[in-house]
């Protein structure tokens, strides 16, 4: 059959564009092992460093005893702050504003702090020589709590910066104190709770945890010191941010350092910030001429790269006696660790936290949040979220539950009276923020029938009586979420990271047979980038996707964007890879235009090609109209077909989703079984069905996992006590649960496809839902609300606790 | 981290105390202890080797012995670094009551581990430690027998 004889329908289907479960391109590499991983990367005469870090939480550095590791064979130098002084870089920025050092600088404050960085000639060299450094401390009061940052008897963490009244983010009341962020309305919000008819009060801690991607971060820094170019491969969500990064840093120009992000085993928000192990790799190969390789192990992983989480949201809720919600009111203490390097767009230093507002229309509200100091890992990046969207959106579903048991209603009823209603839309939010599109009824109302919520309900409350006349152990817990995020950061009217806007980019190639490149901004990590792109790009220029590649994360060749964290890429980059296909579009049109001898205004496209208005026998393809733009010389029209889109998004997308979740508890043991877990998204356009079932199968699965049992947790010693993956929880197949998935579909009306992003989702929802399960269960009971992470020992203690072991 | 047990010994007081201020029966007692250096007759310096879990700990640790309560009370403070496998500090007190014609020797030690150690080996500080002052204080009366047998 020639390709004249196809239908449109065919033709349509031949481009497996949106809307296509297209096999991801990416994993013929990934299922055969032949994926390209930092650590993968070999050179001739390559080193090795490895870092000497803290075993003390908070110490002073008496000195560093460099000598016997220096006589190993082959270690080839000890770094210290002193080495990185002079250069100016025992100290570096971070993305919040703040600065970290990057080797201690007279200091310890949290254990697993770098302190020396040894290099050899191999790794196991590198280890020896790294238990041969010895340092004297001086050890100090750890702070832990951090309640107790600013009582009088509390040691004063941050020396350096001690004395400043002011921080990046305005005035410091104390010296353990980081920032306060205030939105909404103060007056208005306590005017409401002290008149309101119902208030209901909860302190819900998000506790710490960890994005643990599987694979670590690590770098290969390769300075060529003839043509004076420095290579940087790394673990990177945002290369081209660590390039200008690395140039303002080393004073190398920006032209002359070419960072490259390979393969990348999950990032999860634990690549985005920048690490000491990246500069003093970069540091190492410039001293020493010759390529450094730096990867940390897991518990360097988990103890000294960015951590997630670690809210303590004390929160209020005002109500009307029937449901109608009519104030919210949040105090935040965030606990940042040792130094504020949340990966959050500058003007958020509690990231989008205003989003803590939900789904619901609530006419009032107030957030304060306040930054602290402790004697932790500093981070408080994105895990699997836009920026604190997580932690707004567990807040919230956990206040609404509050209030419900204090209103004696259903919860799930409770919802619906206060949903933004589908006719709201465009919303403008009590706390800032203007809600592109939603249509939550039809969403709660399809979630609650695919489980028979009444059904649930009457079950649920045959259970309590059967516990209570002593016929069973077990209770049932009914978890529900309905989440409203805000992702795809974001116009650079508001949104920038270290001053770069957060726009995105691409560019488009045609060759002149008909295929095509397609390079961006951002970087896959496991999303399936390279057939999700080319899925849009078949749509917008009807080439098939199978014809185009998609290249990220070489800053030679890609163009420059603000790479993948927040699910920015489909909203920021997938809207400019719509748009660089609209302008080759719009000069194949004048191409076509031509050949049939017609006006531009004559020519109508279809599918992948352009046909003369009331003649569709008469049509030009797409890859006839490439193959011209390179073979004939067109009036007007200059030769090639090529295009760049910088996009920069007029607003953020919003995507939201219904989760319910049942549980069956064992209130002897504190074990929990999934029964059923229905989760509903709504994403806006669905560019790759397989590939949002696998997201959100992917980021229910991390959901779990931190609703039941990770975390990074400390002791009072300041210890990290889950630093491996003995302590800290990965759910395998045992534990992960069947899912089952469904959708709406409501477009985003600002992007170009309608496309809003789901990656995050699941993890966003799924939290809520697993959690409020368990509070939900033991309801019946007296609880009201019990902290995360429900591990079963913890949900033991909370039946011992109620009363229902005696 | 606070361990207390009690341990009935077949010898006087005097006796006690006297062992617990000798530097041969405590280097026999202590689970490790490949070295132990007297400064004093109050100060003294050890070498201990511990394994928790996977970790191989050798500690290099300052230990002073208080027997100005004696033979009543016995306490000693001590502080012990194992490089980067991490550290130890904590003290002990010992109360010595007489007892069945013997003496009940009642320890309250209590010790706070801190790096490496307690990272991995979390979930068995605790364990070891109280098999470790278990240990002690049955090589200590073992010493002690031998010493009066």
């Amino acid at each position: 059959m020639n390709a004249e004889a196809k239908t449109i329908e065919e033709r349509q289907a031949a481009l497996k564009g949106l809307g296509t479960s297209r096999k991801r391109v990416e994993d013929a590499r990934f299922t055969q092992g032949k994926g390209n991983y930092v650590d993968d990367i070999k050179m001739p005469d390559m080193l090795f460093g490895d870092f000497v870090r803290s075993q003390h939480p908070h110490a002073y550095v008496k000195s560093i005893d460099t000598s016997a590791a220096l006589e190993v064979p082959g270690v080839i130098a000890v770094l210290t702050a002193k080495d990185l002084e002079p250069l100016g870089l025992h100290w570096m920025p971070t993305l919040a504003g703040d600065k970290q050092m990057v080797l201690a600088d007279g200091k310890v404050l949290f254990q697993g702090q770098e302190v020396a960085f040894v290099i050899a000639e191999d790794r196991y060299i590198a280890a020896d020589a790294v238990d041969l450094v010895k340092v004297e401390y001086e050890p100090l009061q750890p702070l832990v709590d951090p309640f107790k940052a600013e009582l009088p008897d509390a040691p004063i963490l941050r020396e350096d910066i001690a004395d400043a009244k002011e921080g990046a983010h305005g005035a410091r009341r104390h010296p353990n104190h980081i920032f306060t962020w205030e939105q909404g309305d103060k007056d208005a919000t306590e005017s409401i709770l002290s008149s309101a008819p119902v208030v209901a009060e909860e302190m819900v801690y998000y506790h710490r945890t960890h994005p643990c991607p599987l694979e670590t971060c690590g770098a290969v820094a390769s300075m060529d010191k003839v043509n004076g170019k420095l290579t940087l491969w790394g673990t990177f969500q945002a290369p081209h941010v660590v390039r200008t990064v690395a140039s303002l840093l080393s004073g190398i120009a920006e032209h002359n350092i070419r960072v490259v992000s390979p393969d990348i085993g999950g990032g999860f928000g634990n690549k985005v910030g920048v690490y000491p192990g990246y500069v003093c790799a970069i540091v190492a190969s410039i001293v020493t001429g010759k390529p450094v390789k730096w990867v940390e192990d897991r518990m360097e992983n988990l103890s000294s790269t960015a951590f997630a989480r670690d809210y303590w949201m004390q929160g209020k809720i005002a109500a009307t006696p029937e449901g109608k919600i009519l104030g919210l009111w949040c105090h935040t203490t965030a606990d940042h660790g040792a130094f504020d390097a949340c990966a959050d767009p500058t003007k958020y230093p509690a990231g989008f936290m205003n989003i803590c507002t939900g789904s619901y229309d609530i006419p009032t509200a107030y957030l304060a949040v306040d930054g602290i100091y402790t004697n932790k890992a500093p981070g408080g990046v994105a895990y699997r979220c836009s920026f604190r969207v997580t932690e707004a959106a567990y807040f919230i579903e956990r206040m609404v539950e509050v209030l419900a048991i204090k209103l004696n209603m259903d919860a799930a009823e409770l919802r619906r009276i206060n949903f933004i209603k589908k006719e709201q839309f465009p919303y403008q939010s009590a706390l800032g923020w203007e809600y592109d599109s939603g249509d939550y009824h039809t969403a709660w109302d399809k979630a609650l029938a695919a489980v028979n919520y009444k059904g649930l309900r009457e079950e649920q409350a045959k259970q309590v009586q059967a516990f209570k006349a002593g016929e069973t152990r077990t209770l049932m817990g009914i978890g529900l979420c309905h989440f409203t995020e805000i992702v795809g950061a974001g116009p650079v009217k508001n949104c920038d990271l270290l001053g770069m806007g957060m726009f995105d980019s691409c560019e488009i190639r045609i060759h002149p047979t008909g295929s095509a490149i397609a390079r961006l901004g951002t970087i896959s990590q496991g999303q399936g980038h390279a057939t999700t792109f080319a899925q849009i790009l078949a749509s917008e220029i009807g080439i098939s996707a199978d014809d185009i590649t998609i290249e990220e994360g070489d800053t030679d060749t890609a163009p420059y964007g603000l790479g993948t964290y927040g699910s920015r890429s489909t909203p920021v980059a997938g809207a400019a890879t719509a748009m660089a296909g609209r302008k080759i579009r719009a000069k194949a049109q004048m191409i076509a235009a031509y050949l049939l001898e017609v006006h531009d205004n004559d020519v109508e496209w279809e599918v992948d090609r352009f046909v003369v208005k009331g003649a569709p026998e008469r049509f030009k393809t797409m890859k006839e109209v490439a193959f011209a733009s390179y073979t004939q010389a067109i009036p007007g029209v200059e030769p090639g077909l090529e295009a760049v889109s910088y996009y920069d998004p007029p607003n953020m997308t919003y995507p939201f989703g219904a989760y319910i979740c049942v549980m069956d508890i064992n209130v002897d043991t504190g074990e929990t079984d999934i029964r059923q877990f229905y989760a509903l998204d709504d994403c806006g356009t669905r560019i790759n069905p397989m590939i949002i079932e696998g997201q959100v199968h992917g980021g229910l699965t991390e959901a779990l996992a931190i609703a039941l049992g990770q975390e990074i947790a400390y002791d009072e010693l300041g210890n990290i006590k889950t630093g491996s993956l003995m302590d800290f929880f990965i759910p395998t197949s045992w534990e992960t649960p069947d899912y089952v998935t469904d959708f709406t579909e409501t477009p985003s009306p600002h992007h170009p496809i309608g496309a809003k992003g789901v990656g995050e989702s699941p993890n966003v929802g799924g939290v809520p839902a697993f959690s409020n399960a368990i509070n939900d269960a033991f309801k019946a009971f007296g609880l009201t609300h019990t902290h995360m992470p429900h591990d079963h020992w913890r949900v033991w203690k909370t039946a011992n606790d109620l009363g229902m072991h005696a | 981290m606070i361990l207390q047990d009690q341990v009935q010994l077949p010898v006087n007081k005097e006796a006690v105390f006297q062992a617990l201020n000798d530097t041969e029966i405590l280097k026999a007692s202590f689970p490790g202890c490949e070295e132990l250096v007297k400064h004093s007759d109050t100060e003294l310096e050890a070498t201990v080797v511990v394994k928790f879990g996977p970790v191989k700990a050798s500690f290099s640790s300052d230990v002073v012995l208080d027997p100005s309560q004696g033979p009543d009370k016995f306490s000693l403070t001590g502080s012990g670094d194992a490089g980067i496998a991490g550290f130890a500090k904590g003290g002990a007190n010992v109360d010595l009551t007489e007892q069945d014609g013997g003496t009940l020797l009642s320890y309250e030690v209590n010790i706070d581990i801190g790096g490496k150690l307690a990272q991995v080996g979390g979930r068995l500080i605790e364990g070891t430690s109280k098999k470790l002052a278990k240990k002690f204080f049955a090589n200590f009366e073992e010493a002690l027998l031998n010493r009066h047998a």
